[in-house]
């Protein structure tokens, strides 16, 4: 079931074509991570998404819509660099957008003691919000997309600013998150989106490169590649592959080598018997798995 | 409509937490009292620090109450109109600019609701100070000089509120379609001010015209009675600010808020 249909989705700055005709479903209650390079076009998409921008053509229909056009009521959104009200405090701000979301006055209390603690800074719930540090402003920003409930939450890059501590809290947050709303975040760190994430769109220049979850992606790019490290340079314990047919390319740097190969078994066998026979002072034998950033180098290039 | 309040009670806050509930009212207090203190106190301030030769003899027409009053307004026309300007300038370009309003408006929040809240209460600030400022100025001029009947200091209020409230609302139309504060204030200065010299030199030709009621309510203090002109000249006031209201909203809606 799509929570989120868009279609054709396209939009011009001026001249310049920004997102050149995006098409994808959000299924409820999936986490799903934009991912692309800077100026790939993720900002663009969340903004007309949350309804700050009008797309210059295409459609996005949202399931349970009241009126046409107007799904602010299901949505959450935390903006890439949020900007409060500096001279409200924490837990001013957040009652007032609960009220402004149609929770009555009571409710927008309770949710708001609920989120301060949710999202750790009721400490500073009754300090003006000019005195917030960038990491909890960060959380503040969270804490106001969530507080009427909604069923989609857009995040933009809502961990690239924060230090590793912040980070991780972040990112445990959205785990919890993910059980109650579909969760939609845009960053640029790959490594956040496979902790997080199920599913996975690229976007590149304004376009859908590709998408599906990360289990799709193995299948699709694995290559069978296999990681050696060696005591000493490695150069001269691999190169005799090469003429090795079952061996694609090798790559070495220093002590470490890769070996992209046809057969995994086939070389597994020849490659450890050279060990034995030559007694390699061999580190580290390893068959490995293909990376996000890998997957991400492939359909970049492509 | 519960919305609406909401939104207007953090208008309310905000002009609190910045100030704007004590530097506005009492700044319009002090224009209003200004005129009717020196106008008085005027031979024993150049007595004092003239240097004059002896023997010089100063006369200075005693002024009527009215016409004290209506200096008093006069600086209205130049000062508080200013202070209008600057105090509401940033009105709505100014959270656009932050981006907070990136954060508002992503609730489901009525652009109607968003501008005329903010609208309200900018009305409500100015034409409260105005009142007092006209209030004391009225007192002061009943102190020093003799009391206008107080039905004269209401009529002339009305008039001279709706005539900055159309000031009011322009600057708010301004605000909505140009980023730049200073862009509003340059815009809504000029024209006010231009508007303004053109209606004293052509008051046959723009006897209609808005810009026209602060001279008619000189003309009602002087003569004891509205000329015949004020009341198009009060309906198309209305008019004018119930139109610029609008268009603040179409364009505000227009505009893509996110950059």
């Amino acid at each position: 079931m799509a929570l989120v249909r868009v279609d054709n989705l396209v939009k011009n700055f001026k001249e310049m074509k920004v997102i050149k005709g995006l098409d994808f479903e959000l299924e409820a209650g999936k986490c799903v991570a934009l991912i692309g390079a800077n100026g790939a076009g993720k900002t663009t998409t969340l903004k007309m998404l949350a309804g700050l921008l009008d797309p210059t053509e295409g459609t996005i229909e949202f399931e349970g819509e009241e009126k046409v056009g107007d799904h602010r009521k299901l949505i959450g959104y935390l903006p890439q660099h949020p900007v409060f009200y500096e001279w409200m405090t924490a837990r001013e701000f957040l009652e007032y957008v609960g009220k402004l979301s149609g929770l009555s006055v009571k409710e927008a209390k309770e949710r708001t003691e609920e989120l301060l603690e949710l999202v750790g800074i009721s400490d500073a719930k009754n300090r003006k919000i000019g005195k917030f540090s960038g990491g909890m402003k960060q959380r503040l920003g969270i804490a106001q997309a969530i507080i009427h409930r909604p069923k989609l939450i857009m995040l933009d890059e809502p961990v690239s600013a924060l230090d590793p501590l912040g980070r991780r809290e972040v990112l445990e947050l959205l785990d919890k998150l993910k059980l109650e709303a579909t969760v939609l975040f845009s960053t640029h760190i790959l490594n956040d989106a496979e902790e997080v994430c199920e599913s996975i769109l690229f976007l590149h220049n304004g376009e859908i490169i590709e998408s599906g979850t990360m289990e799709q992606f193995r299948e699709k790019y694995q290559q069978s590649k296999i990681d050696l490290v060696f005591k000493g340079c490695a150069e001269n314990f691999v190169e005799k592959f090469a003429n090795n047919d079952d061996v694609i390319s090798i790559k070495h740097e220093g002590n470490k080598a890769s070996l992209y190969v046809r057969d995994l078994e086939a070389a597994k066998v020849s490659i450890l018997n050279s060990a034995v026979d030559e007694n390699w002072p061999l580190y580290k034998f390893e068959i490995s798995s293909i990376s996000l950033e890998e997957v991400f180098m492939k359909v970049v290039q492509k | 409509m519960n919305q609406w309040f909401i939104l207007l009670k953090k208008e309310f806050l905000e002009m609190s937490r910045n100030y704007k509930w004590v530097w506005v009212p009492i700044t319009f207090i002090l224009l209003g009292i200004l005129d009717p203190l020196t106008s008085y106190y005027l031979p024993q301030i150049i007595d004092s620090v003239g240097d004059l030769p002896e023997g010089t003899v100063i006369q200075i027409p005693e002024p009527s109450a009215a016409e004290v009053f209506i200096m008093s307004l006069s600086e209205y026309q130049l000062i508080g109109i200013l202070i209008i300007v600057l105090s509401t300038m940033a009105i709505v370009s100014g959270e656009r600019k932050s981006g907070v309003v990136q954060l508002i408006l992503v609730k489901p929040v009525s652009y109607f609701s968003y501008i005329t809240s903010k609208w309200a209460g900018a009305l409500i600030l100015i034409s409260s100070s105005l009142f007092l400022g006209m209030l004391a100025s009225w007192y002061y001029t009943g102190v020093l000089y003799e009391f206008l009947p107080f039905s004269d200091f209401l009529a002339a209020y009305w008039a001279y509120a709706l005539w900055l409230i159309l000031v009011l609302t322009l600057v708010v139309l301004c605000s909505a379609a140009l980023k730049h504060p200073g862009a509003t204030a340059m815009v809504t200065l000029i024209t006010v001010f231009v508007l303004n010299l053109v209606g004293g030199s052509l008051t046959h030709a723009l006897e209609w015209s808005p810009t026209q009621l602060p001279l008619y309510v000189s003309e009602r203090l002087t003569t004891n009675q509205w000329p015949e002109h004020i009341w198009p000249a009060a309906g198309l006031a209305a008019l004018f600010t119930f139109a610029f209201l609008v268009m603040a909203i179409l364009l505000f809606k227009r505009k893509e808020l996110a950059d």
